[in-house]
């Protein structure tokens, strides 16, 4: 009976040529949504790294044992282990892949700025930065008394440690600075921010001031840029102080 | 032996059964289709369902299309609106703060970085920022002042810190105002 129904004319046919135009009529229909037809100004890009899965698949594929024999070249700087001697140049150890990888991938760019860094990195290759990234993100950050480390620095002024811890632990709603734990550690890490737990005093308090100029303008999305302008040059002072002698370890955010 | 019903064609005619047959096929097709197209719904309204919603990769919003840096912010319309394009991103809403003329009708165009936010400038708007699309809203101010923008829908321990200020300003300020001006509030 169902074979009588539908057995009138070339049903088989018509139903696949019907199909097929629909089908390609589905295709045509569905493309891309339809884009603004403003004009756009020219693109402003703070870098060139974004967080595609295939750019984390790369950043996070490298070789820790080639890094070992890369980072050899930094020692001098950045220490043997990835601590530094001096306060005013950033400790690597521990350091996510995805942040010394993109923070490479921006030296090489010029997308951020560094006398000393662009060259360095306009020498290495994408391999190169995911080997070294490798290297410094299993590098230990437990103290080490017999390193010429500067960190920690003791903090000198009481008074800054509860302006950090506050701003460290709950921000400033009012303002609308979120707690710095939220994406540098240890309560949340967002994708290519920097644990801030073992960094130097000097060169955070360096790289906030640049943020707030805008100096330094390879955060994506202008995130640091935003927070950092809304500082004042005294919380500035006092959270780099208070990173840099370590109170970014401990499990703060209780009691406040 | 006769069967019991005559098949539809007999009773019918061959074009009648070639008319629903027809029509079966669409529907499907068309079900098959809205299910592609729409996955789900970011917002209603017979305007989204033509012109489908507007999608971006919330991944690249840096690098390319009208999420770039210097696109964002206040910009007036041949119309004699503003629009207003914003990322929300965990945990600030860019620019941090837009300045907006009052008595106009402004277009606040907004996606999301990561996850879902829900920017709410106090009674005049709420909005659900979705990574992926661009949600629309128009809104207009009545009142000149100071709004505050929180986020409304929890998206990670920085949640309850993330806000952001919308500053209304009669039409004659806000026109006299650079660009870069209207995206920070300088002033404040």
């Amino acid at each position: 009976m169902l074979r009588d129904r539908f057995q009138t004319g070339n049903a088989g046919a018509s139903v696949a040529r019907s199909a097929a135009l629909c089908l390609v009529a589905m295709v045509v229909l569905a493309g891309p949504g339809t884009a603004s037809d403003e004009p756009q100004p020219a693109s402003q890009t703070p870098s060139n790294v974004s967080w595609t899965a295939n750019t984390i698949a790369r950043a996070t594929s490298g070789n820790a044992l080639r890094g070992l024999i890369l980072a050899r070249r930094c020692d001098r700087c950045h220490g043997r282990e990835g601590f530094s001697s001096s306060p005013a140049v950033p400790n690597l150890a521990g350091l996510d892949r995805l942040v010394v990888w993109k923070q490479l991938d921006d030296f090489r760019s010029g997308k951020r700025t560094s006398f000393a860094m662009e060259p360095i990195a306009g020498g290495l290759s994408l391999e190169d930065f995911a080997d070294l990234a490798a290297y410094y993100w299993i590098m230990p950050t437990t103290p080490d008394p017999q390193d010429d480390r500067a960190f920690p620095q003791p903090l000198t002024d009481q008074k800054n440690e509860a302006i950090a811890i506050k701003l460290i632990t709950a921000g400033d709603g009012a303002r609308g600075i979120p707690p710095c734990q939220a994406c540098h550690g240890p309560v949340g890490l967002v994708t290519g921010a920097p644990s801030l737990a073992t960094q130097n005093a000097t060169y955070l308090l360096g790289e906030i001031e640049a943020f707030a100029k805008g100096k330094r303008s390879n955060d994506i999305n202008l995130r640091m840029r935003s927070i950092a302008r809304q500082l004042t040059e005294e919380e500035r002072r006092a959270l780099s102080q208070a990173y840099g002698a370590g109170l970014g370890t401990a499990p703060t955010g209780q009691g406040r | 032996m006769r069967p019991l019903g005559r098949p539809f064609a007999e009773r019918s005619g061959p074009r009648a059964t070639k008319v629903i047959r027809v029509a079966l096929v669409s529907i499907t097709l068309i079900c098959v289709w809205l299910s592609v197209r729409f996955p789900y719904e970011v917002e209603s309204g017979l305007e989204r369902f033509l012109n489908g919603p507007d999608r971006v990769n919330p991944q690249t919003l840096h690098q390319r299309g009208e999420f770039v840096e210097n696109n964002l912010g206040p910009t007036e319309d041949p119309s004699g609106g503003v629009t207003v394009r914003m990322i929300a991103e965990q945990y600030l809403f860019v620019p941090q703060c837009v300045v907006v003329p009052v008595e106009v009708p402004i277009r606040i165009r907004i996606t999301s970085a990561d996850v879902v936010h829900k920017p709410t400038i106090e009674t005049v708007a709420e909005i659900k920022a979705v990574p992926g699309y661009v949600v629309e809203s128009h809104v207009q101010f009545a009142h000149a002042g100071d709004y505050q923008m929180p986020c409304h829908e929890f998206c990670g321990p920085g949640h309850y810190a993330m806000r952001s200020f919308v500053k209304a300003v009669p039409l004659n300020e806000f026109r006299s105002l650079s660009r870069e001006a209207r995206r920070t509030c300088a002033a404040r």
